[in-house]
């Protein structure tokens, strides 16, 4: 008989990107990815910023924190908090599900029910609703900090 | 230690950088949002507020235990994404150790400054 090779299913990064038809909860494991590596780019440049330029005393200090007034700084900053918001909520989301908190009690899937994704949907769109009302919360503050 | 307890230890340093980083974010800079309600903050940037922090031993506690969990979620993590494409076992162990090193030079380094300016 002839032996069927195993599908190639392997994607490499674009698989990284590319969830095919898979439902939100998959792009916003996407995003999670996306938010954490620009939460570690944004590390990098605030550990430079509050190290290295720090200790060489207040004139460097007064300077770096001149130049970072910018408008356009200003906005990645806001993108920065809005990220961490998303990855913290969406990490805690992730956390309280896969110790199985909020699920409810296992049922046998005895047609017609309700699949699991559509269980934890709920969750999913109070967490979006919790971040966009953060999110709002502090661009007032970055607006009324005059950006 | 094993595969499940580093992912464990990435799981409660998620928490406690969710914790420790909402602290910090809040204190340093919501000064607008607590101008608004009455509470008055210097300009947390500026760099007497700054110095007056680094010389309090909770803001020192905190950036210390914020930068070791800190580091550990985003190296683990970034360690995760990274794996997911290296080709061979013997690969991955050189991403791990390179991450292990960077890690503890940013630990130590950002560990010396904030130490520096407290004990100055």
């Amino acid at each position: 008989m002839r032996q069927r090779q195993p599908r190639q299913n392997y994607l490499g990064p674009g698989g990284w990107v590319w969830g095919g038809s898979y439902k939100i909860e998959r792009y916003l494991y996407l995003l999670h990815r996306i938010t954490g590596l620009g939460l570690i780019l944004f590390v990098i440049i605030h550990l430079v910023m509050t190290t290295i330029f720090r200790i060489q005393g207040q004139d460097v200090w007064e300077a770096t924190m001149v130049f970072l007034s910018n408008p356009w700084f200003k906005f990645g900053e806001y993108l920065v908090v809005v990220a961490f918001i998303y990855h913290a909520l969406n990490g805690l989301r992730l956390t309280l599900q896969e110790l199985g908190f909020g699920l409810g009690r296992p049922t046998p899937p005895i047609y017609p029910f309700t699949d699991a994704l559509r269980r934890k949907r709920p969750w999913t769109i109070t967490m979006i609703a919790v971040i966009v009302i953060l999110s709002l919360v502090i661009l007032v503050e970055f607006v009324a900090g005059g950006w | 230690m094993g595969t499940a307890y580093l992912r464990l230890v990435q799981l409660v340093t998620g928490v406690l950088v969710a914790v420790l980083l909402s602290i910090h974010i809040v204190l340093t800079h919501l000064d607008a949002i607590f101008g608004f309600f009455g509470v008055d903050v210097a300009e947390p940037t500026a760099w007497a507020s700054m110095i007056e922090r680094a010389s309090q031993g909770v803001f020192v506690g905190l950036y210390v235990a914020l930068l070791a969990c800190g580091l550990y979620h985003a190296i683990y993590g970034l360690r995760n994404i990274i794996l997911e494409v290296t080709p061979s076992i013997k690969t991955g162990r050189i991403v791990t150790w390179a991450l292990i090193v960077i890690g503890v030079v940013v630990f130590i380094w950002g560990t010396y400054v904030p130490v520096a300016l407290f004990t100055s």
